[in-house]
């Protein structure tokens, strides 16, 4: 780095990833220590964890929010995929607005998808708020964000090899799940990588559809944060921070392992 | 087997329906059908205790007309564009940095950044909150190194809310914008420089107007979302900070008023359609192929 | 499969094929003879592959008929019929071994699984493949890759295999090395082969029959040597290399010999091979390896013979490229010369020659 301008940029990119990661190593570090507004250093403790653990509304709230996250991504990527597929493969009419509409869940505001959702729910299709809603008010979000990522690596695949297993002896659907699936894996995967932290982590659009008994992760850290910062809070929102890295980590043997 | 034949013609003529299908019935029904309902309920009224009548009406159209609305809508917008503009200035440079100086680090730099996405918004907004409160980090620091007597009210003000959307959608910006200066062709520096541009000029002659779509596309993904945020004024601004997506909750849940929440609704998605249309005419096919 | 002495293996009769826009294949009826290479050749955009493709079933004709072995296959979807295709981009199964990739139509073909690993230790032996098994695509050179694709498709023993412009990816040294394997590979497995190319050398140089196709019509059918030595069209002889082009107009003055006019006054003499008309605007060519260079004073009877000066040499190895520019007309005539010792006198640029070739060197072209 010996120009002035690689200096520079240096010193702003790391303020930049300064702003970017303070709060949440604050966070993490006072998740371990022994203070219960969690805003102090009073030595290390694991207390609040297991606190957190022990607690049965955090332990319920957990679960709720993977198991909306696994179906989620498990949907999401099989409709997706073969939505994907669809869109790339075919031309119809409607195609471009099929397209757009796709489109819609990833740009509007959470606030307005939640609404319109809730509203939706309540007056015109009578859809159960808890389960149900949040589901498919996170499948409508996850589906487009996996057709987008799967239509990009799409166009670069060499299809000649789906007429190579046709030319071989194999009908439509062997081609699918021999060839087809297998030779998109990695965008599936990489779609199921960014869906499943959005899932567990979505705050606005699960409150709006949740039901009133319903809480999910994010749903009980709102409410706690009424009563002002706790350590509890800390510990929970280190779970947040830790499951991508450990996706990151899962990613980096898989990796290697090739 | 009637049946069966049936199913071979239709397949026969529209292939795509097996694929396609299902997602046009969702989409037309969960994401379509929702928007419909809320432009229709726009047009309604209440009447006593909340119930909603099904009179065709403008009133909620004009009642945003009146000058707080119209105050709210005006600072989203301000707001919008400021952290637009200064997201573009924090990540321009970072994304250069990571492309022209990353070296084998780049990916793990770009994953550094692009982290904070995959938590959870609301947690990322309580860790910032955490450290700007008056108990938080930066006042303990200020307060240890005696460079302040007490502490600052540094929340609760429009200040800080910049400072928390720009953090909020601050990995919007430089993804774009890394991916573009990435594609560029490290020969068309090189022949610039050859030709004896200096390091400045050759950005603005030729770095920024090849990633230009990049960075309508970082534009485009951090104004669009910050018209429609509501949780950084609701955890971190004041009174006087309330943006329009504030309003829209506060119709819908707070006071009920559905019909209301759902103007309000509407006229911020016409704001961003426009955006999106005006980008688009302006940016051409590449900005929306970045996005998608 | 019975195939009787003379039926061919694959027929296409009448075959018509469009895209909007474009006719790809228009009326081309041809017959395929068991056991050979056939080649079609042409340029890009004439049908060549589209043809292959309709053969194969990835596409469907709007009219005529497809038969292989003599049984009309139109309706027949492509994994159906007993023909293999090699495709220009190889496509290999880039998630599977060699062997998988080799294995996987038996096993779609349902194969005892003892059987299809002989098949394909067979095979990967035919193609000095062994060892490399367990490898996958991205791990083989470009000739190995070829070679596993030729594999998976033998292994499978079909009626015909399709090759659609196989080696185009590969550099020249190695796709000449292959091209004599190809027809090894053929002659050893003595399956009939349709070969698409637009590399005439290749064509020529492995090839027992083409069909050379210009704007989705066959132009003409013949053995190498018939489509070098007498191309019937001008497309043809200039697709072929042929760089002298006479054209103008024939005078038939006896039954053994045609003159032709050209456009500037020259007069060529070829001997009537084909059946031409007096008055008939044709065309004649004559290879550059055909014309004899002398020097400017040779006194020499010649069917054919022209002065002019050289005005262009480029050496290319085996032979050196002259361009000899014609007196008194604005015609450049190319000329082959030898660079063996001791074959050619030694000319230099600018030098007057005479130039010459017999009646039996001129290749009358129609159309």
């Amino acid at each position: 780095m010996k120009s002035l301008t690689g200096k520079t940029l240096l010193a702003i990119a790391t303020l930049t990833y300064l702003f970017m990661w303070v709060p949440a190593i604050m966070v993490i570090v006072f998740s371990f220590s022994n203070d219960k507004l969690g805003v102090r250093w009073e030595g290390f403790t694991l207390r609040w964890y297991s606190e957190i653990f022990s607690n049965v509304a955090v332990r319920d709230a957990f679960g709720m929010s993977l198991t909306v996250a696994v179906i989620t991504v498990v949907v999401s990527t099989a409709v997706g995929t073969l939505a994907a597929y669809g869109l790339y493969k075919y031309k119809f009419r409607g195609r471009e607005a099929l397209r757009m509409s796709l489109l819609l869940p990833i740009i509007m505001p959470a606030v307005i998808t939640g609404g319109a959702l809730l509203v939706f729910f309540t007056r015109v299709l009578n859809v159960p708020l808890g389960y149900p809603s949040i589901l498919i008010a996170h499948i409508s979000f996850g589906t487009p964000l996996a057709i987008f990522i799967i239509l990009g690596r799409m166009a670069r695949i060499d299809w000649s090899l789906e007429e190579a297993s046709a030319d071989l002896g194999a009908d439509r659907l062997t081609t699918w799940r021999k060839i087809t699936i297998p030779v998109l894996l990695p965008a599936i995967i990489a779609s199921a990588i960014l869906i499943f932290p959005w899932s567990f982590g979505d705050f606005t659009i699960t409150f709006f559809v949740a039901g009133a008994g319903d809480t999910t992760l994010p749903i009980y850290v709102f409410s706690a944060l009424r009563f002002g910062e706790t350590a509890a809070i800390n510990a929970i929102s280190t779970i947040f921070v830790a499951l991508p890295v450990a996706f990151l980590l899962l990613m980096g043997f898989y990796k290697r392992k090739k | 087997m009637f049946l069966r034949e049936r199913i071979r013609e239709l397949l026969a003529k529209y292939p795509y329906l097996p694929s396609v299908g299902p997602v046009s019935i969702w989409v037309i029904l969960f994401v379509i059908a929702p928007l419909g309902v809320i432009l229709y309920f726009s047009f309604l009224t209440t009447g006593d205790f909340g119930v909603i009548l099904h009179i065709f009406t403008l009133e909620n159209y004009l009642a945003m007309a009146r000058s707080t609305v119209v105050e709210v809508f005006l600072r989203t917008l301000l707001f919008s564009t400021a952290i637009s503009m200064l997201c573009l200035l924090l990540g321009y440079p970072l994304a250069y940095f990571i492309v022209m100086y990353g070296g084998r680090w780049k990916i793990l730099l770009v994953f550094l950044v692009v982290l904070p996405e995959w938590t959870s918004y609301l947690i990322r907004l309580y860790a910032l909150r955490s450290i700007v409160r008056s108990g938080g980090l930066i006042n303990s620091v200020l307060l240890s190194l005696g460079l302040i007597s007490s502490p600052l009210p540094l929340l609760y003000n429009p200040f800080t809310v910049v400072v928390g959307l720009v953090y909020g959608y601050l990995p919007l910006m430089v993804l774009p914008l890394y991916a573009s200066l990435e594609g560029l062709d490290p020969s068309l520096l090189e022949a610039s420089g050859d030709l004896g541009a200096t390091p400045f000029r050759r950005f603005f002659t030729v770095t920024l107007p090849l990633t230009k779509g990049g960075v309508l596309a970082g534009i485009l993904l951090t104004f669009i979302p910050a018209i429609g945020d509501w949780l950084v004024p609701l955890l971190m601004g004041g009174p006087g900070t309330l943006m329009v997506g504030n309003l829209v909750f506060l119709h819908f849940i707070d006071v009920g008023n559905i019909p209301a929440g759902s103007a309000i609704g509407m006229a911020l998605t016409v704001i961003i359609l426009l955006m999106l249309y005006f980008c688009i005419r302006a940016g051409g096919k590449e900005a929306t192929e970045r996005i998608i | 499969m019975e195939n009787s002495e003379g039926t061919p293996c694959v027929e296409l009769r009448n075959v018509v094929k469009g895209f909007p826009g474009v006719t790809a294949v228009d009326h081309v009826s041809l017959k395929v003879e068991q056991g050979k290479i056939f080649s079609l050749l042409g340029p890009s955009g004439c049908g060549k592959t589209t043809t292959l493709r309709l053969v194969a079933g990835f596409e469907t004709l709007d009219e005529g008929d497809v038969l292989i072995d003599n049984k009309v296959v139109n309706d027949i979807p492509a994994h159906k019929r007993n023909c293999s295709t090699v495709f220009q981009t190889l496509a290999l199964f880039p998630h599977m071994t060699v062997e998988e990739n080799i294995a996987y139509g038996l096993e779609r073909r349902k194969f005892p699984k003892d059987e299809i690993k002989n098949r394909v230790g067979e095979a990967l032996e035919l193609m000095q493949l062994s060892g490399m098994g367990k490898r996958r695509p991205s791990q083989l050179s470009g000739g190995q890759r070829q070679r596993v694709a030729l594999a998976r498709s033998l292994v499978l023993r079909p009626r015909i295999l399709l090759l659609d412009e196989p080696l185009a990816s590969l550099d020249r040294k190695l796709r000449k090395e292959m091209q004599t394997e190809v027809r090894q590979i053929q002659q050893e497995v003595g399956i009939t082969f349709l070969y698409v190319t637009h590399d005439q050398k290749e064509a020529l140089s492995i090839s027992d029959t083409i069909a050379v196709m210009g704007k989705g019509r066959l132009e003409q059918v013949g053995t190498p040597n018939e489509i070098y030595e007498t191309p019937r069209t001008m497309f043809i002889a200039d697709f072929m290399g042929a760089t002298n082009i006479f054209l103008g107009k024939a005078i038939t003055s006896g039954s053994r010999e045609v003159q032709l006019e050209s456009e500037d006054g020259l007069r060529v003499i070829a001997t009537k091979n084909k059946d031409i008309r007096n008055e008939e605007i044709a065309g004649i060519s004559v290879h550059p390896e055909r014309i004899e260079v002398l020097p400017e004073g040779t006194d020499l009877e010649a069917d054919n013979k022209f002065r002019g000066k050289i005005a262009e040499m480029n050496y290319q190895g085996d032979f050196t490229e002259v361009k000899i520019c014609l007196n008194h007309v604005d015609r450049f005539i190319t000329v082959h010369l030898s660079n063996e010792p001791g074959q050619n006198a030694r000319f230099s640029l600018g030098e007057g020659v005479l130039l010459c070739w017999s009646r039996h060197s001129s290749n009358i072209l129609i159309g």
